[in-house]
């Protein structure tokens, strides 16, 4: 498969930006969503996010079955015929993309695209009224965004430089060296956890947590940080695996935590992909549960949010 | 309080009109215009024709008098079993208000139809052939079709481009003069008047007389009707064994024995004499909207009430949810034709909170939050909330205006005080008087007390305007030459050829419309003189002159509302990239290609589809849509009314967007024959906006308000964006609309019916986001698992 040229330019892979963001960070905020994760959560609702290429992403459902894709494609990876309706061989495709420009009803899409600080710096400041009202501003999420991370402390200070309040949206998973040079220019770090145990880690994201816990402890003695966990029933739901989270959340002395029941958003994306959803029996706790969740961490004396 | 609430909404009977003119199919003629129990009323036309038989040959102004005075006197009036406000503007519950001496030929029609065959048994379409039998050749519909010729007929009839109306006239009294003064008082000052005159012998004496003396009369039998209404409460009283339904009775015999001759003393009485001179304004004329100003007007007596023990919180609200009861009882027959815009209207009530008095402090007060709640607690259609805010609103009042908004009834809408001022002053409303702006209906702004007496005088299709400057003023069936004679296509060198020939199409029907509408308040002002009407607002009586006769000098009351805009910036902006970027066609051949609504096209259509669209902050077409609105009203304001002021577009809808759309063919922008519009003149394109609602607010921004009208936005949001942690970052949401100068806002909160709509249709709810646990999304990606999920919970937040 040929992978795209990583970009020469000083350009960043970028696969969405999302304004009006709500939940990343306090206010109203747009969050840059960088493409590429050296994660691989089992659960993940971005799937489009994980590729560190732009991907190709189908929507079946725009489909008016022209047949301008079929004729265009190199690879001879797409068919159309009257009972299965158009159909790609994901096998066969390369991720050249041509079919996307042939394709006028918007079925076929390119999810990433290259664009400088300065261009993503453009859409994020066109909301700053909203910022300013609502003590909003720029989120940097992924994907990983600490696997671009050159280009995204070029993003963060141009932001600061801006005077617009950032947050990086991170996994932890880099080195030290690479976290404590985007610390400088980020005011909030939401800091997502999967899991306190390094093998139930691994099992479930394909990464082991040890670099992760290193690096919150490190940050936490400058930052202010929230914590962020999918709540998946049976993983990561369970008391005495709580206990160690809101542990973790004291140590670091965190402002909130913020618990994601899960849902199966990354389902369609799957889809859209050519890909086989890896967590057909994911299960988020039931309300019940997540109330007494709440409950037990409140208790602790911590803030907590469900879903936000 | 919400069991009463609920309680007054199983007695009343609604009257919303169904919309049919659109998707008429067998199963909604069945259906039809009104609910079943609803019976047009006839009590009113029959008093009426039995007074103008009586008194012909007297003056116009004389005889609308005593025919008012003749049903105020006559018709049937009864006090229902849980009422403290009294008053019916029909001699049933189940009436239906019909102005004969408006229009009766479509009514005629209407109760000989499906639509509306039960709104009368044969016995009433009898005497209704009767009655019609007198007005034929006198109501003002006949006068029309009597006196147009020529042009004026040609382009008074609708046939898509505008749709012109009287249906109406709205306008707001001088409560805040009439609660000193009381009707004796306006009494008082006519016969000074009259006797001015005496003195003074003025050259228009005759008319001055005759006016004054009809003033005296609808003012008397006004003061009359309220005395039938206290004598019948005192005799049901007396005969009353319930103590409680005798205390009621006997404090409704009171107060309307005191109002509304005297000054209103207390909340209670002040709000009956408000209701008796709304309905009697109902009963003159065929009238909508409401546009009083409650918490200003009635927040004084209600914290009087309080301080003095007369009154306490509860009792207040259930005062108020009473008023909302009469609004909704309130109704209007429509006409088939006339559902099109106004499709789940009943009579169009809304009332203003909030704002500044004259010298600009905030007026919020006890009475804004007992509204917000009896609007919260009713869930009625009518009466609308227009609720004004400025930089000094409270936080507290904008938090619970989201309360209320949040539970999907539509309103408070919001209208900005820092965009809309400005604009009235621009009008030539002096700023005191700006300062005290009201809203009556849609976004109807009106200056109360002022003599404001007609508003809309129709839609105006600015999409088929931009339709004929792609046919050069020819309709391509007929051949017939019905727009302006604009260039030909083909020489169009760029999109601003298309615009300029668009202005030329303005022009030119706005032109029309001005003749008939000039035409036709020469008409009204000749043959429907209103003497109720004009002794209620400030400076009739002053002058002696009829209401129609002059006008507060303003062009706040002349206006035509705009439909489709965002389709003409978003037509030209294809127009700009498919045809003179890409050169994907020519312009002659993508009017071929649009003219057969697509057909065989596709790759076309989407071409035109994928063009930049406003609502997304793309500098690209919102700018042009900017150039559209400043443009168009720059076009209509070189038009002048009768009294010289300038003509200009306005913002309000209603369900026009819809409705007229039937008869726009296919346009640039992708839209498909007879497809709707953008609901409103800020909106995008449904499902055409797709970067989320602060890319909405900063198109809206590039648009001066003074520079065009005032508008109209609906946002579509989840009630789950209102509530728990995300209410504050809503109300910063709101905060930013405010200060960028967007005039106007209002939401549909999305219920269920709309996400499963969306599940069906997805291409047209593209926009719709809604909130999955952790992040947002557009609704349509969802899998159906999710959607279903979604579904489910927001069921269970509106219950
Ligand atoms: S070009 Fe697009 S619409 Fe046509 S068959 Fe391919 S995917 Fe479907
Ligand atoms: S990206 Fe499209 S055109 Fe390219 S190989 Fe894959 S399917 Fe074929």
């Amino acid at each position: 498969m040929n992978l795209p040229k990583s970009n020469d330019n000083g350009e960043g892979l970028v696969f969405n930006i999302q304004r009006f963001s709500i939940h990343d960070g306090p206010g109203i905020r747009t969050t840059v969503f960088m493409k590429g994760c050296p994660l691989n959560c089992h659960w993940c609702s971005n799937p489009e996010s994980q590729d560190f290429f732009p991907n190709l992403m189908v929507r079946d459902m725009n489909c008016r079955q022209c047949g301008a894709c079929e004729k265009i494609c190199p690879e001879g990876a797409i068919t159309l015929t009257r009972e299965a309706g158009r159909k790609i061989e994901r096998g066969k495709c390369s991720q050249c993309l041509v079919c996307i420009d042939a394709c006028i009803y918007n079925s076929l899409n390119v999810c990433g695209k290259y664009m400088t600080v300065g261009e993503v710096l453009d859409e994020v400041l066109k909301d700053r009224a909203f910022y300013r009202n609502s003590g909003g501003g720029m989120t940097i999420s992924g994907g990983e965004a600490l696997l671009q991370w050159e280009f995204v402390m070029r993003l963060l200070r141009a932001g600061k430089r801006q005077e617009l309040h950032t947050a990086l949206d991170t996994s932890g998973y880099a080195t030290w060296q690479t976290v404590e040079k985007l610390l400088p220019f980020v005011d909030l770090i939401l800091w997502d956890i999967k899991h306190l145990d390094s093998r139930e880690h691994k099992k479930m994201t394909g990464v082991g947590n040890h670099m992760i816990l290193e690096n919150i402890q490190k940050a936490s003695k400058t930052k202010t940080i929230w914590l962020r966990m999918p709540l998946i029933a049976g993983f990561n739901d369970s008391d005495t695996h709580l206990a160690k989270l809101i542990d973790l959340a004291k140590e670091a002395a965190v402002e909130k935590i913020s618990l994601l029941p899960y849902h199966e958003g990354g389902k369609s994306k799957c889809e859209q992909l050519g890909r086989t959803y890896p967590f057909p029996a994911g299960k988020a706790p039931n309300d019940e549960r997540i109330e007494s969740i709440k409950g037990m961490i409140e208790k602790a004396g911590m803030r907590v949010s469900i879903g936000v | 309080m919400v069991q009463i609430a609920q309680e007054l909404k199983n007695n009343i009977a609604s009257k919303a009109v169904r919309n049919v003119q659109r998707g008429y199919t067998e199963d909604e003629k069945m259906r039809g215009l009104f609910r079943s129990e609803i019976k047009l009323d006839l009590q009113r036309s029959r008093l009426m024709t039995e007074s103008f038989k009586q008194s012909d040959g007297e003056a116009v102004v004389v005889r609308r008098a005593k025919a008012l005075a003749h049903v105020l006197e006559h018709m049937d009036i009864f006090i229902r079993d849980w009422e403290r406000i009294v008053g019916y503007q029909t001699s049933s519950p189940e009436g239906l208000f019909h102005p004969i001496d408006m229009n009766w030929r479509s009514v005629k029609r209407l109760v000989n139809s499906e639509a509306g065959k039960t709104l009368l048994d044969d016995a009433g379409r009898q005497e209704l052939e009767e009655l019609c039998a007198y007005w034929k050749g006198k109501c003002m519909s006949d006068r029309h079709q009597e006196l147009f010729e020529g042009d004026l007929a040609k382009y008074w009839k609708y046939e898509g481009t505008f749709l012109w109306t009287h249906l109406s006239e709205l306008g707001i009294p001088d409560y805040e003069a009439l609660f000193k003064s009381g009707l004796n008082g306006r009494i008082k000052m006519a016969a000074e008047r009259l006797a001015e005159i005496e003195q003074t012998i003025p050259p228009d004496y005759v008319d001055q007389k005759e006016f004054l003396r009809s003033v005296i009369i609808v003012l008397k039998a006004v003061i009359n009707f309220a005395g039938r209404y206290a004598s019948l409460a005192k005799e049901m009283a007396a005969s009353e064994q319930d103590e409680e339904k005798k205390r009621r009775l006997e404090d409704v015999a009171r107060t309307c024995e005191r109002v509304p001759a005297n000054p209103p003393r207390t909340f209670l009485e002040a709000v009956q004499f408000f209701y008796f001179i709304h309905l009697v304004r109902y009963l003159e004329y065929s009238t909508l909207g409401i546009g009083i100003r409650l918490d200003y007007l009635f927040g004084p007596f209600y914290e009087k009430d309080l301080q003095a023990g007369r009154i306490t919180r509860d009792e207040a609200l259930e005062i108020l949810q009473l008023l909302w009861a009469k609004f909704l009882e309130l109704g209007l027959v429509y006409s088939p034709l006339v559902t099109s815009v106004y499709g789940g209207v009943a009579s169009l009530q809304a009332i203003t909170l909030g704002g500044t008095d004259r010298a600009g402090n905030d007026v919020t007060n006890e009475l804004t939050y007992l509204a917000l709640e009896a609007a919260r607690t009713m869930r009625t259609i009518e009466p609308s909330i227009a609720l004004r805010v400025h930089d000094h609103t409270p936080d507290e009042l904008l938090s619970k205006a989201t309360d209320v908004i949040r539970t999907g009834l539509g309103y408070p809408s919001l209208f900005n005080d820092g965009a809309l001022i400005p604009l009235l002053k621009k009008w030539g409303v002096p700023e005191e008087e700006a300062n005290g702006y009201a809203v009556s209906g849609c976004v109807y702004m009106e200056i109360p007390g002022k003599n404001i007496t007609r508003r809309v005088d129709g839609y105006f299709v600015l999409a088929k305007c931009l339709w004929w400057a792609l046919h050069r003023g020819v309709d391509p069936k007929t051949g017939e030459q019905w727009g302006a004679k604009t260039a030909d296509p083909a020489n169009f060198a760029s999109w601003e050829d298309v615009f300029a020939a668009y202005l030329e199409q303005v022009r030119f029907f706005t032109t029309k419309m001005a003749q008939v509408e000039n035409t036709c308040r020469d008409l009204y002002a000749k043959y429907c003189p209103r003497p109720f009407y004009s002794a209620i607002v400030d400076g009739c009586i002053e002058k002696g002159k009829e209401c129609k006769q002059w006008i507060y000098p303003s062009m706040v009351h002349d206006m035509t509302i705009v439909i489709g805009s965002t389709n003409v910036a978003d037509s030209l902006a294809a127009i700009k990239k498919v045809v003179f970027e890409d050169r994907l066609v020519s312009l002659p051949e993508l009017i071929e290609i649009m003219d057969n609504n697509w057909e065989g096209r596709e790759d076309i259509r989407q071409a035109c589809l994928n063009a930049p669209k406003y609502g997304n902050d793309d500098d690209y077409v919102d700018l042009i849509a900017r150039d559209v609105h400043h443009g168009t009203e720059a076009t209509m304001e070189t038009v002048k009314d009768r009294f010289g002021f300038s003509k200009r577009g306005d913002g309000s809808a209603v369900s026009a967007t819809y409705g007229l759309a039937v008869n726009t063919p296919a346009t640039p922008d992708g839209r498909l024959d007879g497809e709707p519009f953008a609901d409103s003149t800020l909106a995008p394109q449904p499902g055409m906006d797709r970067k989320g609602p602060t890319a909405v607010l900063n198109s809206c921004a590039k648009i001066d308000t003074l520079q065009t009208y005032n508008h109209l936005l609906n946002q579509k949001f989840m009630p789950q964006f209102l509530e728990g942690q995300m209410k504050p970052v809503f109300i910063d949401y709101l905060k930013t609309w405010r200060e960028m100068k967007i005039p106007h806002i209002q939401f549909n909160v999305v219920d269920k019916q709309t996400l499963e709509d969306a599940q069906d249709r997805p291409e047209a709810y593209q926009d719709l986001i809604v909130r999955v646990a952790g992040y947002s999304a557009y609704f349509v990606e969802l899998s159906k698992g999710l959607q279903d999920h979604i579904i489910d919970r927001t069921e269970h937040r509106l219950a």
